[in-house]
């Protein structure tokens, strides 16, 4: 609450100087005739920028480093008797100390934590009073510094753009910084993974059984009972994935067709957004359509033809997956095959064709590597999902490519592995992070071939 | 222009000879409304064997959507009605017996941009023989295919590189290209939508002297904004003002002495 005071008094000082410089600028371009360089309000956007960024950036570093600093400091009011414990672990005291600063008391906390809360809570007020004073002395002083930047010949429009330009620019960066970060965290623990597992069995073996942690791996030169061989996992999901495309693929793509070459206005107006309602319903919905409409149907079903379906098949995950992804493909084909530019169709009218071997001939050629691209982006959303197949496809490690039985995929074993208590130094949760970055790997060079693919042809028409 | 509404009033029929002898087209009291707009108005012409005919006026004048009829390719526009008859070879084209698949294959169309397939030379100009089924083998189309290339005064420039894309040609490359193609199907009638309005002055003296050959074997229907393109490549003229059509003749008399007053005025640069 405290800090959300001195937000708005920051923000109501920032606005004070963009009356000021505009206040300014307008007196400046009596005086000057005209002759200003950039309109009044640039010169007052430019007081409150000047105002508003330093004291911002000023607070959102110091409220963060304050908590690393602190930590810091804390240690010399931890006990020696306590530090030489044997299973002492700092970051538990510190939340201890924690705890006790935010009136979270359960019991009698030891002497020393009180005490060391009472510390803490003495640095908070008086890094609150820092932050506070050096907040508002740098807006008033930058603001200022602004405020006095302005006469006729400052090109405050260039300025005010610069900022603009930087802010954007860095918006974009925390979403890049914020992919590697994710990347890196995973190939850390990756790495821990490997250390533990050789990489070869790891992509080459065909048992994943990661149930039993057996004797130590490393050291005792005894085999553990558990095996991380991932090739059933990926085995499973481009199984089903193949089941998903072999609906979403037709379907999409003639719905598609239909949509953009055979559909009036109208119908077009009614049928589209009712398709990409298919894109918005959760995935967990569609999880439990396929684990209690879909498979039990095809169990039943697979009964009177005398086959024998599991009740986790990787069929009905697919079938149900394939559904899921139709809008993908059928949208983004929509698209492309409206951007076929509509000469080339009178180019085939006029000759004599039907509207099927336009469509077939000129309209689908013309448009293929956006409709491939399409394909691939689908696949590479197959090949990620998770819901369905947790709740559809089962956990069965099974290497095989009878959609009737039970598989298992790599995302669903990611789940299995996270959800609840772990050891995160066990080989089983690492496995995890092994997983997942095998699983980006595969979908970036997808997705980066569906790119590939689209400028590659894209200057082939128009 | 203040006196463009009594003119209408006072212009009922069109002026100069709208028949022709061996007329191969004819057009008899066609009107064309989008929805309740009337872009053309009442037009009769007729258009002769081997002949080279213009139609020429100002924007939206309606002589596009007026020669758009003739292939019926105002069909795929669905507010689009047309009233009135033409006929070719005295056969109604919007009779209910007709389909228009062959019509297309008889009448042949160039349009304003150049529109090749993104598909190889030889399949652009091979791609109307293949759906019509006009060639027995491959050997044949290949002569097609080269005959019509030949015809469009193209074969030379690309015979060693038949298999590269069609667009990757110059724009007066393609357009000829898309001539070949139209040509390809033997049509009887060749309807050109301003085909040289997106090129530049070389590559139109080409395309003007190509439609000058073709001109002495198919019947040739040319839209064009050029007053000397027409009086060029044309041997008859008509002169379309809002969708009426004010004057039909010989190209050098309506271009050095129109009838009518209208089409003195846009000659003269007066309207338009």
């Amino acid at each position: 609450m405290f800090n959300f005071y001195l937000l708005i008094v920051i923000l109501l000082i920032s606005f004070i100087f963009f009356f000021l410089g505009l206040k300014e600028a307008k007196k400046l371009k009596l005086v000057h005739k005209n002759s200003l360089h950039s309109l009044p309000h640039y010169y007052g956007l430019y007081a409150l920028l000047a105002s508003l960024l330093p004291s911002l950036g000023i607070y959102f570093l110091m409220t963060i480093g304050d908590d690393f600093l602190f930590s810091n400091m804390i240690k010399s009011y931890i006990p020696d008797e306590v530090t030489n414990a044997k299973n002492y672990n700092f970051l538990i005291a510190l939340a201890q100390i924690n705890n006790s600063v935010e009136g979270l008391i359960f019991g009698t906390p030891p002497q020393w934590v009180t005490n060391a809360a009472e510390v803490w809570k003495s640095w908070v007020q008086t890094s609150n009073i820092i932050i506070v004073s050096l907040c508002l002395l740098t807006s008033l002083v930058s603001g200022y510094y602004g405020f006095l930047k302005i006469n006729e010949n400052f090109r405050s429009r260039n300025a005010v753009e610069k900022i603009i330009m930087t802010l954007l620019a860095a918006s974009s960066v925390i979403a890049i910084f914020t992919t590697i970060a994710i990347i890196f965290s995973i190939v850390f623990e990756s790495v821990r993974f490997f250390a533990l597992i050789p990489i070869d069995e790891f992509l080459f073996g065909t048992v994943w059984n990661p149930q039993f942690e057996g004797a130590e791996r490393a050291g005792s030169g005894q085999q553990g009972l558990s095996q991380y061989g991932a090739i059933p996992l990926f085995a499973g999901t481009f199984l089903i994935s193949f089941i998903a495309l072999c609906v979403a693929v037709p379907v999409g793509l003639f719905s598609a067709i239909y949509l953009s070459e055979y559909a009036s206005s109208k119908e077009r107006a009614f049928f589209k957004p009712l398709l990409e309602i298919l894109a918005g319903v959760p995935t967990v919905v569609y999880g439990f359509f396929a684990a209690l409409t879909v498979a039990p149907f095809l169990r039943s079903s697979g009964s009177i033809l005398g086959l024998d379906v599991a009740s986790e098949s990787a069929l009905a995950a697919g079938l149900v997956m394939g559904i899921m992804i139709i809008p993908f493909v059928s949208s983004l084909s929509d698209d492309v095959i409206n951007a076929v530019p509509q000469s080339l169709r009178d180019a085939g009218y006029g000759l004599g064709s039907t509207k099927n071997e336009t469509v077939l001939k000129i309209v689908l050629p013309a448009a293929l590597p956006g409709v491939v691209a399409s394909i691939i982006l689908a696949v590479s959303r197959a090949v990620g999902e998770t819901m369905i197949v947790v709740m559809a496809a089962g956990l069965a490690a099974n290497l095989t490519a009878n959609p009737l039985e039970a598989v298992t995929t790599v995302t669903s074993q990611i789940v299995t592995i996270l959800v609840g208590d772990q050891e995160f130094e066990s080989a089983k949760t690492l496995s995890a992070f092994a997983l997942a970055l095998t699983l980006i790997i595969i979908t970036l060079c997808m997705n980066f071939y569906a790119l590939h693919v689209v400028k590659k042809y894209r200057e082939q028409y128009d | 222009m203040n006196s463009k509404k009594n003119d209408l009033k006072s212009l009922e029929l069109t002026v100069g000879d709208v028949f022709s002898k061996n007329a191969r087209l004819k057009a008899r009291n066609v009107n064309v409304f989008y929805g309740e707009n009337k872009a053309i108005d009442n037009v009769t012409i007729d258009i002769g064997s081997k002949e080279v005919i213009s139609f020429i006026g100002p924007s939206g004048c309606g002589k596009s959507t007026f020669l758009r009829c003739f292939n019926r390719m105002n069909d795929t526009i669905v507010s689009c009605i047309i009233q009135g008859e033409i006929t070719i070879d005295e056969e109604n084209i919007y009779d209910k017996k007709i389909d228009v698949v062959p019509l297309r294959a008889r009448i042949g169309m160039v349009f304003q941009k150049p529109n090749p397939f993104p598909k190889s030379i030889y399949d652009n100009v091979a791609y109307g023989p293949r759906i019509h089924g006009l060639s027995e083998n491959k050997e044949h189309l290949d002569n097609i295919v080269e005959e019509s290339l030949k015809r469009a005064g193209l074969w030379q420039e690309v015979s060693d590189r038949l298999s590269s894309p069609g667009t990757g040609l110059s724009g007066g490359q393609q357009q000829r290209l898309c001539i070949a193609r139209a040509i390809a199907v033997s049509p009887e009638v060749i309807l050109m939508d301003e085909p040289c309005s997106a090129l530049d002055p070389i590559a139109t003296a080409k395309i003007e002297e190509l439609i000058h050959e073709l001109g002495n074997e198919y019947s040739i229907v040319i839209v064009t904004h050029s007053m000397q393109q027409a009086a060029r490549v044309s041997k008859r003229t008509a002169y379309f003002h809002l969708g009426k059509l004010i004057e039909v003749g010989k190209t050098k008399e309506i271009f050095t002495r129109p009838q009518h007053n209208q089409t003195e005025a846009y000659i003269s640069g007066k309207i338009g």
